[in-house]
């Protein structure tokens, strides 16, 4: 954040009396944030808060019938392995779409800051995807992965036909299929961050390395990896909250299932909520999954401010 | 960025960029393909000739204007606010506000779910539009709050010595200075509205009310499982996003990077 303030000396004196003159006059900002204040943090603390409520209850969401259980829905939370196992879902899809898109998105930057030819159109190519809705594309993906679908079709026509299988149905590969369209969907913005980033890095510097000699991948390693460390750790607060999130993906092209091998923190409370009628416990476990967004934020963001002392 | 003086060094990174870049065109392709295959053009014809179609994209573009007109409107007044005016425990607001950046959209469910059904709400565009807009204005504060912190307090100053009303300054300073970052929120907030599915798939229940994230679901239900029906639905509910994108391209970038590189 930058604030430009010029010191012209001759007007040191005409200034300070101006502003004593302008904060007199000036009239409180609470009028102006107000807006945004009651339409963003009245309606989402509102909800927040109603959902901490709702977690207290064993309710379905409907009846007048609501019962004060105190803790127990968490309790129940501990005991249920789907909930452990959303969780680790959550992990290993943020770990690899992170790894993955962090990889690819760099190698896109890099290369079309190149000179190459026809640079525009793999851009758009590549963020395409990034535009489109999740529930305009799980028809395609589901076409795709189906037994008979594209998938399929092309592994038979080039003689692999012992590849060839029911990938939905594995829980193992419909768990890779869902990452994969997250890194598809979202290594377009990586990608733009990391094209800004290196925008931004002096391009003499990199001039340098290369007249005392650096190639391409020394060049990456030690000038534009640490150059866009800034964007990396933005990108960390990204994913790690975007795979906390998670939720249409999985609800669109795998339902969370097969048995489960696909669900995550935002199918189960969708599952247990509307399907199940279990709003108490849905709700249970909203709390823990916001806890653990502003956690994830934190953490990331600390240890990242840690590190940027150093740099 | 790579040395590219070589020439055959630079066809290396053209084609591994032309590989690289494959996977994701591989899904468009297949999709238009899929949308082609059996009756061929005739799935569009079919497509179109539904009559609830046109409903489906009023739908999602009055969800999306009503959601950019709050959000601009909450955030630029909110973005002079934090950035220029005085507050008492200004940061506190704004520490308030960006906690809510974190939150998922799905925790909303069950108290929105409550609340809506209550006020009789339910299966109206509003129980979309103010949750959609109430999840954009964070973000959007943030970026656009950064944005007024590099206009000059002189600027503001010497339009209030003219005797300019705080409300002057807004309009007449404030306003025309941050169009670029008003534009990158514009876009920003239009994919969101317009791409926004679990709450329209909660709270839109009839036909005539959905947006167009629920068509490929309707299509289903229509065609039963012909697949190419529902395809070449996909391919035109994803064609004004796509469109938009290719037109604005800049200012899709700018918004993203703006926002990360802060």
């Amino acid at each position: 954040m930058t604030t430009t303030t010029t010191h012209r000396p001759g007007t040191a004196t005409a200034r300070r009396s101006l502003s004593r003159s302008s904060r007199l006059h000036r009239p409180s900002g609470l009028p102006w944030i107000l807006p945004a204040m009651i339409v963003s943090v009245g309606l989402l603390y509102y909800c927040i808060f109603y959902t901490g409520y709702i977690s207290t209850l064993e309710w379905d969401g409907a009846a007048p019938l609501q019962e004060n259980v105190g803790l127990a829905n968490y309790a129940k939370m501990v005991q249920d392995s789907v909930f452990w196992r959303s969780l680790a879902h959550t992990v290993v899809f943020f770990v690899a779409t992170f790894v993955v898109q962090v990889a690819l998105g760099l190698v896109f930057a890099c290369l079309l800051h190149s000179r190459l030819y026809l640079k525009t159109l793999y851009k758009v190519l590549i963020f395409i995807p990034v535009v489109l809705a999740t529930a305009t594309v799980a028809p395609v993906f589901r076409q795709i992965y189906a037994p008979d679908g594209t998938l399929n079709t092309i592994l038979r026509a080039v003689g692999l036909d012992a590849l060839a299988q029911p990938w939905l149905a594995s829980g193992t590969m419909a768990l890779i299929i869902v990452i994969s369209v997250q890194i598809w969907q979202s290594t377009g913005v990586v990608f733009v961050l990391y094209y800004a980033a290196i925008g931004q890095i002096e391009h003499s510097i990199i001039e340098a390395a290369r007249i005392d000699g650096a190639g391409d991948f020394r060049i990456i390693a030690s000038i534009i990896w640490p150059g866009v460390r800034g964007t990396t750790l933005a990108i960390g607060i990204l994913s790690a909250i975007g795979s906390l999130k998670t939720f249409d993906i999985p609800f669109l092209i795998t339902g969370g299932g097969p048995s489960y091998a696909t669900e995550f923190l935002g199918t189960l409370i969708y599952r247990v909520s509307i399907t199940f009628s279990e709003v108490g416990y849905g709700a249970a476990i909203s709390i823990v999954l916001l806890a653990l967004a502003i956690g994830a934020a934190i953490i990331i963001n600390t240890g990242g401010r840690r590190g940027e002392s150093n740099v | 960025m790579f040395e590219t003086r070589r020439i055959s060094y630079r066809t290396l990174l053209q084609i591994l960029l032309t590989i690289l870049v494959i996977p994701f065109v591989f899904p468009l392709v297949a999709m238009i393909q899929g949308s082609l295959a059996g009756a061929g053009w005739d799935n569009y014809l079919t497509v179109l000739s539904v009559p609830l179609l046109p409903g489906f994209f009023i739908n999602s573009a009055l969800v999306a204007a009503a959601v950019i007109v709050i959000v601009l409107a909450c955030t630029m007044a909110a973005a002079f606010g934090f950035s220029k005016l005085h507050i008492a425990g200004k940061e506190i607001y704004f520490w308030l506000l960006l906690a809510a950046l974190t939150l998922p959209g799905v925790v909303l469910l069950t108290p929105l779910f409550a609340t809506v059904t209550r006020i009789g709400a339910y299966n109206t565009l509003w129980a979309v539009i103010l949750p959609v807009a109430a999840l954009q204005v964070p973000f959007a504060v943030l970026l656009s709050r950064a944005f007024v912190d590099g206009i000059p307090d002189e600027m503001i100053e010497a339009a209030r010595v003219d005797g300019a009303g705080m409300l002057r300054v807004f309009w007449s300073v404030i306003l025309p200075l941050t169009r670029p970052i008003i534009a990158a929120v514009l876009v920003l907030v239009f994919i969101s509205a317009w791409n926004e599915y679990l709450l329209a798939l909660l709270f839109l229940q009839t036909p005539e009310q959905q947006t167009i994230t629920l068509v490929p679901q309707f299509f289903v239900g229509q065609y039963n499982n012909d697949q190419t029906k529902v395809l070449a639905a996909a391919v035109l509910t994803g064609l004004p996003v796509v469109i938009l994108y290719i037109c604005l391209q800049r200012f899709f970038e700018r918004g993203l990077a703006a926002g990360a590189l802060k």
